[in-house]
Formats: C-alpha cells, sequence, structure tokens
C-alpha cells in the first residue's frame, strides 16, 4: 500500500530536501573531486624540466635533463629540489699541440703503450683529441628558506653529485634581509665543497712523462666561498643587484687527463708531459646586473669582472631582451653575450725541452688560455597558464650558438708553422624547457 | 691600510644603504617587478645550465650566485 502524503507534509519533506542538497559534501565533491595524494602534490608544488642538448664542431656531444620542484609555503618559507643528468660523449682535447707529423696517445686507462686496449692517432694537421671520451654524472640539491622575521630569511642547502672519476659535495648557506619598504635587500652567503678525484687510470704524476705511465692514487680538494649581494628596486620599471664574492680553493687542481707537448730546439715534437697546476686558487668577483622592464619588453644586462690568483681576468657582458605579444601568449628573447679573459700566468701551449726540469707550473688547457667568446642565443616560450589552468606554467625552446676565439701570440718554431694551433671551439645548444 | 680600507667601504655602504631609502617604490606599485622576468635570477634553469657549460669551458665562473663547483669538468 502506498501512503499519498499531504500537501503540507509534502512541503515539509521538500523543504528538508532542498536543505540536504545545499549542505550536502557529495555534492561539492563532484564539482572538486578530491585529487588525490599525486593532485595534492602538483597542486602545492611548481615545477621546472629542461632538456639540453649541447654539441661541440668535431668534439664532445652531452645530453644534460634537469628538474626542479619548489614549495611555498606562504610565510615566506620554501623548499626546492633539483635533480640533473649528464651524459657526455665524443673527443676531447688532450692537451698536445697539432704537428706535421701523425701523433699517437692510449686511452686514459692504459697502463703503457704495449698492453693499451685502445691507441689513437692523430693525423698530421690535427689537434690531438682523444675520442674515446665519455663521462656521465647525476647531481642532486636541495636548498630550504625558512623566514625568521618579517623582514629576513635564512636559507640552508646542499649538493652531491657523482661522476664516473669525480665526487663532489657542497653545504651552502645565506641571509637575507630587506630594508626601505622591502625595496632593499641584503644577503650575505657561504659555501664550502670537498671533492674526490678518482681519474680514470688513476692519476698521473704531475710533470711524468707521458710515455712512463707513472700514477698515483685518488686525490682530493677542498673549497669555501662567501658572497655579499645587494639589490635595489630603482623604480617601478628597474632593478639592480650588485654582488661580490670570493672562494678559494686547495688540493688537487690538476686536470688529470691532459698532457702537454715538449718540443725540441727545432720544434719537433720530443714528447709530452702531464700538466702541473698550483695547488690553491683564490678568485674574486664583481656582479652587477640590472632588470628593466615595461608592459611588453623586459631586458636584462649584466656584467662581471673576475680575477685569481693564477694571474686570470675576465671580463662577461650578457644582454637578454624579452619580447612579449599583445596578447602575452608567446615571447621571444634574443641574447648575447661577451666574453674575454687573459691567460693564467703558468699557460704554455707547449714546454720548451731546455726548461722541462726547471717549470714547476705548466698547463696548455685552452680554457687558461687568452681568449674571448661570444654566444648568440634565441629563446622563444609559450604561455600555459590558460590550457592549464596554473600560472608560471609554459613551453619553452631555446637554441644558442657559442664561439671561443684564442688570441694566443707566442712566436711559432719553424717546425710547427702552417699549422692551426690554436682552433678554438665552436657549439650549438638547443634547450627545451617545460613549468608547470 | 687594511682598517683604512675596511671603513671607507663600511662609510660608502652605509651611505649607499641610506641612499638608498630614497629610491624604490610603494607596494601597489610592484606589478611589473613581481613578474618572473624582473626577478633576480628569475632565469631559473636556464643560468644553472648557461653556468654549467661556462664552466666547463672557461677560466672563471659564478659571480651571479655561487661559483660553479660540483662537476668534474674543469
Amino acid at each position: 500500500m502506498q501512503l499519498k502524503p499531504g500537501a503540507a507534509q509534502l512541503r515539509r519533506r521538500l523543504i528538508a530536501a532542498s536543505c540536504a542538497l545545499l549542505s550536502t559534501p557529495p555534492a561539492r565533491s563532484q564539482e572538486n573531486p578530491d585529487p588525490g595524494l599525486v593532485g595534492r602534490f602538483l597542486q602545492a608544488w611548481q615545477f621546472e624540466s629542461a632538456l639540453a642538448y649541447y654539441h661541440e664542431d668535431g668534439r664532445i656531444q652531452a645530453v644534460e635533463p634537469v628538474v626542479s620542484a619548489s614549495h611555498d609555503y606562504g610565510d615566506g618559507g620554501n623548499v626546492s629540489l633539483n635533480f640533473t643528468f649528464d651524459a657526455l660523449s665524443g673527443s676531447s682535447p688532450n692537451g698536445a699541440l697539432p704537428s706535421h707529423a701523425p701523433q699517437t696517445f692510449t686511452a686514459a686507462s692504459a697502463k703503457s703503450f704495449a698492453s693499451a686496449r685502445r691507441v689513437y692517432t692523430t693525423a698530421p694537421g690535427n689537434l690531438p683529441v682523444d675520442p674515446n671520451f665519455s663521462d656521465g654524472r647525476a647531481a642532486f640539491g636541495a636548498d630550504w628558506t625558512l623566514p625568521l622575521t618579517r623582514l629576513s630569511r635564512f636559507t640552508l642547502g646542499g649538493k652531491a653529485s657523482i661522476e664516473d672519476d669525480f665526487y663532489s659535495t657542497t653545504v651552502n648557506i645565506a641571509f637575507a634581509h630587506d630594508f626601505n619598504n622591502k625595496n632593499t635587500t641584503v644577503s650575505f652567503g657561504a659555501d664550502a665543497e670537498g671533492d674526490i678525484i678518482h681519474p680514470v687510470g688513476k692519476t698521473p704524476v704531475p710533470l711524468s712523462d707521458y710515455a712512463a705511465f707513472s700514477r698515483e692514487g685518488d686525490k682530493s680538494k677542498t673549497g669555501a666561498g662567501a658572497l655579499f649581494g645587494v639589490t635595489q628596486v630603482m623604480t617601478r620599471n628597474w632593478l639592480t643587484q650588485l654582488n661580490v664574492s670570493v672562494d678559494r680553493f686547495t688540493g688537487y687542481l690538476n686536470d688529470p687527463y691532459k698532457i702537454v707537448t715538449v718540443l725540441a730546439a727545432g720544434g719537433d715534437t720530443a714528447g709530452y708531459e702531464y700538466e702541473n697546476r698550483p695547488d690553491s686558487r683564490t678568485r674574486k668577483s664583481a656582479y652587477l646586473e640590472n632588470r628593466v622592464g615595461g608592459a611588453h619588453v623586459s631586458a636584462d644586462l649584466s656584467l662581471r669582472y673576475m680575477t685569481d690568483s693564477w694571474g686570470i681576468r675576465s671580463q662577461t657582458a650578457q644582454i637578454r631582451m624579452r619580447l612579449w605579444s599583445p596578447s602575452r601568449q608567446h615571447y621571444i628573447e634574443p641574447t648575447t653575450r661577451w666574453y674575454h679573459q687573459s691567460a693564467a700566468d703558468f699557460f704554455n701551449p707547449w714546454l720548451a725541452a731546455a726548461d722541462a726540469g726547471s717549470t714547476r707550473y705548466i698547463s696548455s688547457d685552452p680554457r687558461l688560455a687568452t681568449f674571448h667568446a661570444l654566444t648568440y642565443g634565441l629563446k622563444y616560450g609559450y604561455d600555459l597558464g590558460d590550457r592549464l589552468h596554473r600560472s608560471n606554467s609554459e613551453f619553452t625552446v631555446r637554441v644558442e650558438y657559442y664561439r671561443q676565439t684564442l688570441e694566443v701570440d707566442k712566436p711559432v718554431p719553424v717546425a710547427l708553422q702552417g699549422l692551426d694551433l690554436y682552433p678554438g671551439l665552436k657549439a650549438v645548444f638547443v634547450q627545451f624547457g617545460f613549468s608547470y | 691600510m687594511k682598517r683604512l680600507t675596511i671603513l671607507t667601504v663600511l662609510t660608502l655602504g652605509c651611505a649607499a644603504l641610506t641612499g638608498c631609502s630614497s629610491l624604490g617604490v610603494k607596494p601597489w606599485q610592484r606589478d611589473i617587478l613581481s613578474r618572473s622576468d624582473m626577478r633576480p635570477n628569475g632565469a631559473g634553469l636556464d643560468d644553472a645550465i648557461d653556468e654549467h657549460v661556462y664552466f666547463s669551458k672557461e677560466g672563471s665562473s659564478g659571480g651571479r650566485t655561487f661559483g660553479g663547483g660540483g662537476c668534474g669538468c674543469n
């Protein structure tokens, strides 16, 4: 039997049902379903990722995926994590000079010419490069920023990286304080680094004859640095930052795979020796950055001067300009960087046989030579905020071209004339980025 | 001489901070400054990757933040 309720009873039930509908949690959960553990994690964290490909003309190539994640606590606190992986392969210059005669070398793992599994010969006129170069690197870093007061914060960070032949750990701390209605920020940071060098084929004895295969055990180096910075809001469109920093490394600072050509009096190759660098290095730098922006354009000009106890003085200038489309959906960012450095005191492209016994420090590594370098780049960015319903979400791609030109003016012996002794470096760099 | 240098730096630093107090903007004028492309070190991974490349190919590094390191590439 079915009961037919009266009009008053029906009205009460309708009112009760309406109230139940208005207050029912399931109705809300249908509109905003629980995102779950992964969803909540994705909502709470900001992610940035990049895949970079680096290719040198006839030498090294590298692939580098990077992922970083950061989370703001809303009170000025922040935690960030990052992971980097590098895979390098190709041909790496071994430090020897080109020659009019063929030159024969072994891979770094060899214990003698006779027993070497991999021997490579460099054709006349070519720069000697080890074609067996291969390395992988995994690095993990974390930073935790803790607000101390409404205007000051403290950051504690660390980084660890592992390569086939190199292990490194770094810790860093920083303190920052805002003044003048947060228009001025003064910061101070310090870091300490400890590295272990475990070269393939063990560590060559510095200045030893390349053909003697004299080897030592693992080496280490330590470093410490400090950085003082001031950031100032100048106007509504202009921000400037000045940093001064100093760091010092002590221990094994050689490149264990680099040798130096030993030349006889006439300029003919008499042999090769392993390089040797001083066991300490102190660097000082000043860095100035200016950012100016308008509604659809911004520019970043940075200048750096650096000097070190090895005699290297370097100057760097870089400008980036970001140009937005009227809708701010797209932007392009051309960039140019100019770099110049003077040579380390002990840089020498070759070692005269007559000086072999008296030379304490020598390296022919072009990274310690006098040179200038230019970078030209272009980046394109597409704002994904509307599509993904998330601010600061974008896809980017950038391409850069890097060219290094050596400026070695040492007189060339007759036996080496006609050779391109300092070919420099050309590299192309492509990077895809996605932030969410 | 060293004491004089420290005194000069401290004096200039205080003068600069005092001078800075007349610069800057009000909180409601930070619309452009709050954009990611206007933040110091705002280039994020781009700067980190660039630093790694230049660290491995040049004799200088750092300045913007702590100077490279953590890599056997130099």
